[in-house]
């Protein structure tokens, strides 16, 4: 008997295959346009739209940006190609970026940069120049542009008086040496020259955001009159040829692993230790111990995971916090070098703030925790109002052309508390093992800009009636870990 | 033919069912010539395979008699995401449910005993390579083959009962899937038998004339336990990101329970002419009992190095995981034809619409489960007045069942994918029986 199911199966196995060859189809659902036309697609924005991740612009970056797998969508619907001004692959590593190389005996990440194989073909420490790609592009994102900088004239023309605030390095890799065009000037270029049928507009998180990743000690916030003007006039560019398109909201700093990473961890440090709290400075205003610019925070009052407390820190402060309550110059001359300044400056900059690097680190008033590493509640509230006015003015100045709106701040805030499920794969906002944002803590990762290449495909089907069906994520990758 | 190689036999042969051929990964292949008529047999008393649809009705078996049968189940399964992408399909393998039958009894006596062997639940599935479900799963490997000693009494001419101890004798399961790790996929398989485990099965049969016969019968749930199971993982890092990742994955052995769900069936048979028989079969597969498949993780590895409670028996990170199931009872309808041909051959037909235990927005790669139609056939011939070879085919073709990422955010379902789930399921089987 055990003879007859033994002999029996093979037999019957090769009747089954024979009558079991063909396997149940499912049809492929149709891609299709709707009401939008794809064939010619570009892209303005920022340091998000041209794929900026790990802290830098590269190749990989670039391939993975949203506005290429958006492209890549749209091509399956009619769309045509989309350049970038890539780096070659021999400049694979472009700006340089940062690795994770591993971890600490305490389980601390470990990054270096990475600094061969670069696209930096000379200028300054300060303003280093990129290998410049002037072929005509589709994706017309440039790194740390702000709304407020579309209009400012030589922003891509290096000269002795160019500074953060007039020029950009990025623009100046796209743009033809001597010219003084501005970055709308070069976005009606394009529209003039491409005729695009299709755009998408992602500008304004750097309004906000370096401000706000400085702790509120540099740089500032866009008036909203300035930010609603310019937004204005770079749609109105943008629809000038007719075309259709999309427009980005910008999401809320405060959810962002660069500011949700240190506090948590440094706060259960600080209960442990039964240090009540902390002395910071605020803002950038100089001035000695008594000036007003001293700041006490207790220690209840630092943002934990569960979203108690109010103080976020910053991820750049991880590796100063260690030095807490004991005597350091340390930090200071860690943001004098951030700064680009000479360490002869140290004294003198010290002696403004009335800082005494042989007292207690961030337990006296004499040796504060720099404004740089904490976003306080003040500061926070600056950066929300902000936030919120940029997106009324941004979804009004969308709804009023007929675009499409995608927001993102909304779409940020349910990752952060939600996280976000991908075949199988739960996704966070948080740092390193979230999946979604890079070593820098503020850009998404390639796996990030895949799930908003999705999210944004959502928005179009939904108001152009095209039925995208986007990629999957997770064959787009997280941090890179060494193995 | 004894008990006792009966039992050897369920031991030695470790098959299972593919893409299961009822509701859930439930197999309803109880006896060759039943599964010919679309799988009726609780108002039939056809043969031995009575032990199995329906204990009430083996009294009313004439012969004794031995009867072996065994199935080539061959699912295919067909995924496509909902994020576009190739079809993806099943790697192709051929699994084999079987049964075994011995009843003996005095020939014009009123009672029966038997025993039984046949596997009532399995299920065998293996995902094409780097599918968009690897996370969730990319094989699975579920048997339970039950040996079950009968009794069977007919109280007067038409009304016999029976009733029949299960023995989970032999149940197994290995579920392997790819661990989303940052240092690339990682991979972890549980592997684990079942504990042995005891049910009944019982029924009574009607037979009130010549033309007209009718059953109900009753299969209890058993929960499948598997202790101490192994956990194995590869593909984990080695080297700057070893200490990191590894802690989170310490655990090598784990313990889970499966329930096995019961079953309550009615059926009623009728003999229009003296050649030819007819069954029409309802029956309810209590799956509402899966409400959750959960995990406890424990043991070390040796990632945990100096081993604490806190740092042992972790599968990514946690000492337990759960997952939500949520299957609803599943109801299926049979119906089928035997036609005596000749004295030697007889030809049978019959067709089956079996409900989805899972429902849409809980689909899991593990069970692609949707309603399906079954059509059959089959035929016996009569080589000698002893001895007799049935053949059956079966086949179903599922419903195509979609579910969306917003479906399975909704129902807290995100460990498994979204997309569309199509499949066909080929089963020929060949069976003999031998009359004392």
């Amino acid at each position: 008997m055990k003879l007859f199911i033994k002999r029996s199966a093979p037999v019957l196995g090769l009747l089954g295959l024979g009558l079991a060859g063909c396997q149940p189809d499912i049809e492929a659902p149709s891609v299709s346009a709707g009401t939008a036309n794809f064939a010619r697609y570009i892209s303005v924005g920022n340091s998000l739209t041209i794929g900026v991740t790990d802290g830098g612009l590269y190749r990989e970056g670039q391939l993975n940006s949203y506005p290429n797998i958006l492209a890549g969508q749209f091509r399956l619907a009619g769309g045509g190609d989309f350049v970038q001004p890539l780096y070659s692959e021999a400049q694979a590593n472009g700006s340089g970026y940062l690795r994770l190389t591993g971890f600490t005996a305490a389980g601390l990440p470990v990054t270096a940069p990475v600094t061969t194989n670069l696209g930096v073909r000379g200028g300054t420490p300060q303003i280093p120049l990129y290998t410049k790609y002037l072929d005509p592009i589709n994706n017309l994102g440039v790194d740390g542009i702000r709304m407020s900088s579309i209009t400012i004239p030589d922003f891509g023309n290096f000269s002795s008086t160019s500074n953060a605030a007039n020029f950009n390095a990025n623009f100046e890799r796209i743009t033809p040496a001597g010219s003084s065009q501005t970055y709308l000037d070069r976005v009606k270029a394009t529209v003039a020259s491409i005729n695009p049928t299709f755009f998408t507009e992602w500008l304004g998180s750097n309004d906000v955001l370096g401000y706000a990743t400085a702790g509120g000690a540099a740089s500032s916030i866009t008036p909203t009159a300035t930010f609603t003007t310019n937004t204005g006039l770079i749609l109105d560019a943008l629809i000038a040829g007719g075309a259709k398109g999309m427009v980005s909201t910008i999401p809320d700093v405060a959810n962002i692993p660069f500011f949700t990473t240190v506090g948590p961890t440094f706060k259960a440090t600080l209960t442990a230790n039964n240090a009540a709290g902390l002395v910071a400075l605020t803002g950038a205003a100089a001035g000695g111990v008594t000036s007003g610019n001293r700041k006490q925070i207790a220690t209840i009052d630092i943002r934990d995971a569960a979203g108690n407390g109010r103080q976020l820190f910053t991820l750049t402060s991880s590796p100063f916090l260690g030095l807490f309550n004991r005597p350091t110059g340390a930090p200071w001359r860690y943001l004098l070098a951030q700064a680009n300044q000479p360490k002869a400056a140290l004294g003198p900059y010290l002696a403004s703030f009335g800082i005494d690097t042989l007292q207690a680190f961030g337990t006296t008033a004499a040796n504060p925790i720099p404004s740089a590493f904490i976003l306080d509640d003040v500061e926070q509230g600056q950066v929300l109002t902000a936030t919120t006015a940029f997106n009324t003015a941004l979804t009004t100045a969308a709804t009023n052309r007929g675009l499409a709106v995608f927001d993102a701040n909304t779409f940020f805030r349910s990752v952060a508390v939600s996280g976000y499920a991908t075949n199988a794969v739960n996704n966070t906002a948080g740092y390193l093992s979230g999946n979604l944002f890079g070593l820098d803590g503020v850009h998404p990762t390639p796996r990030g800009y895949a799930v908003i290449a999705n999210e944004m495909l959502k928005v179009i089907n939904a108001k152009y009636g095209s039925t995208f069906q986007g990629v999957n994520p997770n064959s787009f990758r997280g941090v890179v870990f060494p193995q | 033919m004894t008990v006792k190689t009966l039992l050897l036999a369920g031991g030695t042969l470790l098959v299972s069912a593919s893409a299961a051929s009822a509701s859930g990964f439930q197999v309803n292949l109880g006896g060759q010539k039943n599964i010919g008529m679309g799988g009726v047999g609780v108002g039939l008393s056809l043969d031995q395979a009575a032990m199995f649809y329906n204990p009430g009705a083996l009294a009313m078996v004439r012969e004794n008699g031995v009867q072996v049968g065994v199935n080539a189940a061959l699912g295919r399964v067909s995924y496509r995401s909902e994020n576009g992408g190739e079809l993806r399909s099943l790697d192709n393998s051929v699994v084999t449910p079987f049964n075994v039958y011995a009843s003996f009894g005095p020939a014009e006596g009123k009672f029966k005993f038997g025993v039984g062997v046949y596997t009532p639940y399995g299920s065998k599935l293996k995902y094409a390579e780097g599918w968009e479900g690897r996370y969730a799963l990319t094989e699975i490997d579920l048997e339970a083959v039950y040996v079950q000693p009968t009794f069977s009494y007919a109280i007067t001419p038409q009304l016999s009962v029976g009733a029949g101890l299960m023995i989970l004798a032999h149940g197994s399961v290995n579920l392997q899937k790819d661990l989303p790790l940052p240092t690339g996929p990682g991979h972890v398989t549980l592997d684990g038998k079942t504990k042995t485990h005891f049910g009944y099965n019982a029924g009574i049969f009607f037979k009130p004339s010549d033309k007209l016969s009718a059953g109900v019968s009753y299969r209890s749930q058993i929960d499948a336990t598997v202790e101490s199971g192994s956990v194995t993982f590869s593909g984990l890092p080695t080297g700057a990101s070893a200490a990191i990742i590894n802690r989170g994955f310490t655990a090598d052995k784990f313990s889970a329970t499966l329930p096995l769900p019961a079953v309550a069936s009615a059926g009623i048979g009728i003999n229009p002419t003296e050649k030819l028989t007819i069954g029409v079969d309802a029956s309810l597969t209590f799956w509402s009992a899966y409400r959750t498949l959960d995990f406890q993780f424990s043991g070390n590895n040796g990632n945990a190095g100096a081993a604490t409670d806190a740092n042992t028996g972790l599968v990514g990170g946690n000492t337990t995981s759960t997952s939500k199931r949520y299957y609803q009872d599943a109801l299926a309808f049979r119906l089928g034809g035997q036609y005596q041909v000749s004295d030697k051959l007889a030809v049978r037909a019959g067709a089956a619409y079996d409900f989805s235990a899972v429902r849409a927005g809980y689909v899991g790669p593990e069970t692609p489960d949707a309603d399906r139609a079954i059509g059959t056939a089959g035929l016996s011939y009569q080589v000698t007045d002893h001895l007799g070879v049935d053949a059956s085919f079966m086949f179903e073709a599922f419903r195509k069942q979609t579910q969306t990422q917003q479906d399975l955010l909704n129902n807290g379902t995100t460990d498994r994918v979204a997309g569309t789930y199509r499949t066909n399921v080929y089963i020929p089987g060949i069976g003999l029986h031998y009359k004392f």
